[in-house]
C-alpha cells in the first residue's frame, strides 16, 4: 500500500511489520514520532509488543539488551544527547552479540543547544560495534529498517539506522508500505541459538581473561567483516520481495567520471541534481552514495574510486581536529591504492544548515578548478 | 561443582558471547545477603483511625473486583451497621487516610454507602459457633447495644434486647433525622441483627421506677448496658420552664415519631454540637426560621463540620459568640424573647478549646417563638443497674474490656466516658460482645485482647478474635501503621476524589428526603481504585518484576510470593518498588 508518511512514520511502520516484540524508548525530538506511532500500535493491539516506557535513553538500551538476550526482536530508537548517553551501553550489546535494530535520527548535540540535522551523533559511536547506515528517502527508512533486521540476526550484531532530522524524519513523502505476508518472506522469525532463560540459569557476559578477551574481539571483526557480504545480499534480497535495490554503495555515471562527488543520507539527493546539470554541461563528473558506513565496505569503494582523479566528499559531521569522519573513511581505504584519486573534503551543513543542489553544484566546480585540496575543510 | 577447564584450539572454536557452560544454579548468591526482603502485610492508616477497626483496603478492594455483595460482608464482619455508618459515620478513616498528602483522602464513607446498598441478608453467617446455651440481656437499642447483640449472637449465645423506647435504634431513629439516615435503611440494619436470631424486647424501660428492674433479669449470665445519654443538660437560666422551651432531643424525638409540633415562626436553637445542628436543620423543614446560638465560634463547635456547613447551607442562621442569659415570657407564660449576651474567647481551657468571657454591657434581645436548648446530654442515673460506680458526669466506669465494676455487669456506648460517636459505639459494643464471650467461657483476656487489636488506635477485629491466630490473614501480627512517606508513590496516578452530589436546599426543605446521594457503580469503581491499600499485598508484581535475581516468585493467583533465599541477594529493590509498604527489610541475623 502506497501513502504519505513521515520519515518517522516509515520507520514505525518497518518495526510493526519486523513484527518487534519488546520497544524501550524515551522521547527526544526528533526521534519522538517513531515511538509514538509505535506506542498506538501497541494500545491499539496492531502489534503484539511490550513498550516500556523508561527514564532515560540509558535505560531505554538496557532494557532492550535484557530483552534481548531472552530471545526476542527488539528496538528503540533515539537521537543525538539520547544516542550519547547509550554510549556505554552500545559497547555492551554488541560485545553481547545482541542484534539489536535502532534508529537514530541525526540531530546536531549541544551546545549551543540544536534540534536539527548532523551526523556527528551516530559517526561518534563508530568504534561501539554496531553496523550504521545512512539512509536517502522516506522509502529507504523502511526498507532499510527491515534489512537491519535480517542482517543483525545473521551476524549477530546490532543495526544502527541512521538519517537526517526534519528533512527525512519529519517530510512526507510516497512510501510503499509492504504487506504483512510480504515482510514475513523477507524477514524469518527470530531464533536465537543462546537464551537468557530463568529456568535455566547460565552466567552472561562475565569476566574474561586476557588469553581470550582478544579473541573475543577478533570475533566481533570477522563477523563486521562477514556483514558486508550479507548486507549485500539482504540488499538483492530486498530487491527480489519488494522490487527496490540498495547496494552498500550507490554509483551514478562513475564509469567514465573522472571526478566523483561523494555524499551519505538525505544531501544524495541534491548532489543527484548537481551531477546531472555538471554532466549535461559535460563535465565529466559521477556520484558515489555511501550508504554503509560500518563495517565499511572498504573494497567497494576501492573499486568506485580507482584511477579516478579526484574524489570530492562533503560530510554533514566533523571531527574536531581533523575534520570530515566520510573523507578520512575513503582517505584510508584509498591509502594503498596506487592509482587513487585526490581528496578534497569539504564540511558542510553543520546543525541543519541546508544542502542545496547549487551549493553542492558551487563545491564540486571548485574541486575541479583546483590542483589541490583546501587547507581548512569547512565550507561556510 | 567439578571444576573444568576449557581449552579452545582455534578461535573458531570460541563461541560468540561469555556464557557459562551450564546452569549456574550452585552458585547461591544468597550467601552475599545482610538484608532480607520479606512480604509483610501491614497495618493501613485508615483502618488504625477506625474504632471499629473496619478491614476497609479490603472491602474497598471487593468492590474494586466487582464483587459489591462481598464487599458488604467484609464491612458487616466488623460492624452490624454499615449502612447506617456509610451515611452518619464522620469517617475518622478518611482523615487517617494517607492519599491526603498525595492529593485527597479516598471517599470511604461513600463507598461504605455504595457496598450496603449490595447488602444480601442470605448471606449473613448466623453463628460463628455452636450455641452456648447462655443468655446475655442487652439494655439500649442504640448502636452500641445492636452491635453486642449482633457479635454476641454470632458467638453463639442467646441474646435479648431491652429497649425504653416503642422502636430500636437509639439516637439512630429518635435523634438523627430521616433526611440523614433513612428509616427504611436503619429497619433493614435492624432486621439482619434479628435475623441472628436476637430477640427484641420494645417499651420495655430497665431500672427504678421503670418497668422492669435489674433484679428482676433472671436468667441472664451477663448484662450489657448501653443506655445512652438522653437527659439533655438544663440552660440554668430565668425562663427555662416557659411554654416553648423544649430540648434538642425531645424535638428530634417529636419528629422522629411523626409529630409536627406547632412552635411559631421563629426559633433559636443553643449550642454547637451534633443535637443542635440536627434540631436546626429539622425545625427548617418544620417550616420556621432558625438561629443557632453558640457561646464559642464556629471553630470550636463540636458538631461535625459537614453538618455545620449544611445547616448554614439549608439557611440556619448561626450566630457565634453568643450566650443566652434569659427567656422573657407573656402574661401566659409563653416565649416571646431570647436575651443574649456577646463573648469573646480567651486562653484555652482544659478541654484545649477557648474560652468564651462574656463582653460587659454587650446584651441583645430577640424575639421568638421557640426556645431549643441542645447543650449536651447527661446519663440518666436512675436506669442504672445498683452499685455500679459511675464518673463525675454520671457516666459509668469501665475498663479497656467494657467491664463495669459489678460482675457479669458490661457497659459501653453514651453512657461511660469516651467520644460520643456512632462508631464509637459500636466499637464498644464489639469490645463488650468479646468481653462477655470471654467471661462466660472464663478465657484469660490479655491475649485475646492482644489478638482483636488492629494497629495502635485501639480498635479491634472481630475476625481476628473468631480465628484466634496471631497468623491472621489481614495483617499478620504486625501493628505496624504504614504512613505516606513508607509508599513508593511513583506508582500512583493523581485522581481527584468523588464529589458527593446533594438534593438542592429547595427539594430538601420540602421534607425529609435524603439528602446526599450514593454513588452509582460506576463512581464507586473509580473511588475504589484510588485505595492505595497501603501495607496489603495486592499481587502486583513489581517484586517479581524487579527482582535482579529472579528470586521472588509469584505462587499463583491469591496465594502471594515466596522468595527464594537461595538466591535472594537482599539488595532491596524488591522492598523500595512495592508502591504499598507491605514488604519489609531487615538485617540478616548474625
Ligand atoms: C441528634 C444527634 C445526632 C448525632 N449525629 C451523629 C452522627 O451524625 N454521627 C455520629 O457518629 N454520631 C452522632 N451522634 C452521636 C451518636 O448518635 C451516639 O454517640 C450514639 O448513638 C451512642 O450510641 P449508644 O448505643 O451508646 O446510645 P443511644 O444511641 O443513645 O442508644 C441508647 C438506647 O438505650 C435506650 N434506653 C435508655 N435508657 C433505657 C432504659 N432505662 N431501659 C431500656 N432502654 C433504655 C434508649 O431509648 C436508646 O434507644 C449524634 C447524637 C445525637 C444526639
Amino acid at each position: 500500500m502506497r501513502k504519505v508518511i513521515m520519515g518517522n512514520h516509515a520507520a514505525s511502520h518497518a518495526v510493526r511489520l519486523a513484527r518487534a516484540q519488546v520497544i524501550a524508548a524515551y522521547p527526544i525530538t526528533p526521534q519522538t514520532q517513531i515511538v509514538e506511532e509505535l506506542s498506538e500500535m501497541c494500545a491499539s493491539g496492531q502489534l503484539a509488543a511490550k513498550f516500556l516506557k523508561v527514564e532515560s535513553e540509558h535505560s531505554a538500551m538496557a532494557s532492550i539488551i535484557a530483552a534481548s538476550s531472552t530471545g526476542v526482536r527488539t528496538f528503540t530508537a533515539t537521537s543525538s544527547q539520547g544516542l550519547a548517553l547509550m554510549h556505554e551501553l552500545l559497547h555492551w550489546a554488541s560485545g553481547a552479540r545482541l542484534p539489536l535494530v535502532m534508529v537514530n535520527v541525526n540531530r546536531a548535540l549541544a551546545a549551543g543547544w540544536n534540534i536539527w540535522t548532523e551526523q556527528t551523533d551516530s559517526l561518534a559511536q563508530r568504534d561501539t560495534g554496531w553496523c550504521q547506515l545512512y539512509v536517502e528517502d522516506n522509502q529507504e527508512v523502511l526498507d532499510t529498517v527491515l534489512q537491519a533486521y535480517r542482517v543483525a540476526e545473521q551476524i549477530a550484531l546490532p543495526v544502527m539506522v541512521c538519517y537526517d532530522a526534519f528533512i527525512l524524519s519529519h517530510t512526507y513523502e510516497p512510501v510503499d508500505i509492504p504487506d504483512q505476508d510480504r515482510v514475513d518472506a523477507f524477514l524469518p522469525v527470530f531464533s536465537p541459538t543462546r537464551l537468557l532463560d530463568p529456568l535455566n540459569p547460565c552466567s552472561f557476559s562475565a569476566l574474561v581473561q586476557p588469553e581470550h578477551y582478544m579473541e573475543m574481539r577478533y570475533r566481533i571483526q570477522q563477523s563486521m567483516d562477514e556483514a558486508i557480504g550479507v548486507f549485500r545480499t539482504a540488499g538483492e534480497e530486498l530487491h527480489r520481495h519488494f522490487g527496490r535495490r540498495y547496494g552498500n554503495l550507490e554509483t551514478v555515471a562513475t564509469d567514465d567520471a573522472e571526478v566523483v562527488l561523494v555524499t551519505a543520507a538525505s544531501m544524495t539527493g541534491p548532489a543527484r541534481l548537481a551531477v546531472r546539470k555538471l554532466r549535461a554541461e559535460g563535465v565529466p563528473i559521477g556520484l558515489l552514495k555511501v550508504r554503509l558506513f560500518r563495517p565499511f565496505p572498504t573494497a567497494e569503494v576501492r573499486a568506485a574510486l580507482a584511477g579516478k582523479k579526484k574524489a570530492i566528499i562533503v560530510d554533514r559531521n566533523i571531527s574536531f581536529g581533523k575534520g570530515g569522519i566520510f573523507a578520512d573513511e575513503i582517505r584510508a581505504a584509498m591509502s594503498n591504492v596506487d592509482e587513487r584519486p585526490k581528496i578534497f573534503g569539504y564540511v558542510a551543513g553543520l546543525g541543519g544548515r541546508d544542502i542545496t543542489p547549487a551549493f553542492l553544484e558551487a563545491i564540486a566546480r571548485e574541486a575541479l578548478e583546483k590542483e589541490d585540496p583546501p587547507e581548512l575543510e569547512m565550507k561556510l | 561443582m567439578k571444576q573444568q577447564r576449557i581449552t579452545f584450539q582455534n578461535v573458531d572454536d570460541l563461541p560468540n558471547v561469555v556464557v557459562s557452560l551450564g546452569t549456574m544454579e550452585w552458585n547461591h548468591t544468597g550467601s552475599w545477603r545482610y538484608l532480607r526482603p520479606r512480604h509483610e502485610n501491614k497495618v493501613p492508616a485508615c483502618s488504625n483511625a477506625c474504632p471499629a477497626g473496619n478491614d476497609i483496603e479490603g472491602f474497598i478492594r471487593l468492590i474494586g473486583e466487582n464483587r459489591f455483595a462481598e464487599a458488604w460482608l467484609k464491612l458487616k464482619e466488623e460492624n452490624p451497621l454499615t449502612r447506617t455508618c456509610g451515611r452518619v459515620c464522620f469517617h475518622p478513616c478518611e482523615a487517617g487516610c494517607n492519599r491526603a498528602h498525595f492529593d485527597m483522602p479516598v471517599s470511604i464513607n461513600a463507598l461504605e454507602r455504595f457496598a450496603g446498598e449490595h447488602a444480601d441478608r442470605n448471606l449473613l453467617a448466623k453463628t460463628a459457633r455452636p450455641a452456648s446455651g447462655k443468655q446475655v440481656a442487652v439494655i439500649g437499642s442504640g448502636p452500641a447495644g445492636l452491635t453486642a447483640a449482633f457479635y454476641l449472637a454470632r458467638l453463639g449465645h442467646g441474646v435479648t434486647v431491652f429497649e425504653a423506647m416503642a422502636e430500636p435504634g437509639g439516637v439512630l431513629r429518635y435523634g438523627i433525622p430521616a433526611h440523614r439516615l433513612p428509616r427504611a435503611v436503619l429497619d433493614d440494619e435492624i432486621a439482619d441483627i434479628a435475623s441472628m436470631g436476637v430477640t427484641f424486647r420494645c417499651g420495655v424501660r430497665l431500672g427504678s421506677g421503670g418497668d422492669l428492674s435489674y433484679a428482676e433479669l433472671v436468667g441472664y449470665d451477663a448484662v450489657f448496658v448501653a443506655i445512652g445519654a438522653h437527659e439533655s443538660r438544663r440552660l440554668g437560666l430565668p425562663g427555662e420552664d416557659a411554654k416553648g422551651v423544649m430540648s434538642g432531643l425531645h424535638l428530634l424525638r417529636l419528629v422522629a415519631a411523626g409529630t409536627r409540633p406547632r412552635l411559631g415562626t421563629r426559633v433559636a436553637v443553643i449550642g454547637g454540637g451534633n443535637t443542635a445542628c440536627d434540631a436546626a436543620r429539622v425545625l427548617l423543614r418544620l417550616g420556621t426560621r432558625v438561629g443557632l446560638y453558640y457561646r464559642r465560634s464556629r471553630a470550636e463547635m463540636p458538631a461535625f463540620k459537614d453538618e455545620i456547613d449544611e445547616a448554614i447551607r439549608e439557611g440556619v442562621e448561626l450566630h457565634e459568640l453568643c450566650a443566652p442569659v434569659a427567656i422573657s415570657t407573656n402574661a401566659t407564660g409563653a416565649v416571646t424573647a431570647i436575651r443574649l449576651i456577646r463573648m469573646k474567647l480567651g486562653e484555652p481551657d482544659d478541654s484545649g478549646r477557648r474560652q468564651p468571657h462574656p463582653i460587659p454591657g454587650s446584651e441583645l434581645e430577640v424575639p421568638v417563638d421557640t426556645v431549643v436548648a441542645a447543650i449536651g446530654e447527661l446519663a440518666d442515673p436512675g436506669a442504672l443497674p445498683p452499685g455500679v460506680e459511675v464518673t463525675g458526669d454520671g457516666s459509668v466506669r469501665v475498663d479497656d474490656l467494657g467491664r463495669a465494676s459489678v460482675e457479669a455487669v458490661f457497659s459501653g456506648g453514651d453512657v461511660t466516658p469516651g467520644p460520643r460517636t456512632v462508631v464509637d459505639a459500636i466499637a464498644a459494643g464489639k469490645r463488650a460482645a468479646v468481653a462477655v464471650d470471654l467471661y462466660l467461657a472464663g478465657a484469660e483476656k490479655a491475649e485475646a485482647a492482644k489478638v482483636m487489636r488492629v494497629g495502635l488506635g485501639g480498635g479491634i477485629s472481630m475476625s481476628q478474635y473468631l480465628e484466634r491466630s496471631l497468623a491472621h490473614e489481614r495483617y499478620g501480627d504486625s501493628e505496624h501503621v504504614v504512613t505516606f512517606d513508607e509508599l513508593n508513590t511513583a506508582y500512583f496516578e493523581s485522581q481527584p476524589r468523588h464529589r458527593l452530589k446533594r438534593l438542592t436546599v429547595e427539594s430538601r426543605l420540602s421534607g425529609f428526603a435524603e439528602v446526599n446521594a450514593g454513588l452509582t457503580d460506576r463512581e464507586a469503581l473509580v473511588e475504589a481504585a484510588r485505595c492505595f491499600h497501603c501495607g496489603v499485598c495486592t499481587e502486583c508484581d513489581n517484586c517479581y518484576v524487579f527482582c535482579p535475581d529472579v528470586a521472588v516468585r509469584p505462587l499463583g493467583e491469591g496465594k502471594g510470593y515466596e522468595i527464594d533465599y537461595d538466591y535472594c541477594k537482599g539488595c532491596g529493590i524488591c522492598v523500595a518498588e512495592c508502591p504499598r509498604a507491605s514488604m519489609s527489610l531487615a538485617g540478616e541475623e548474625a
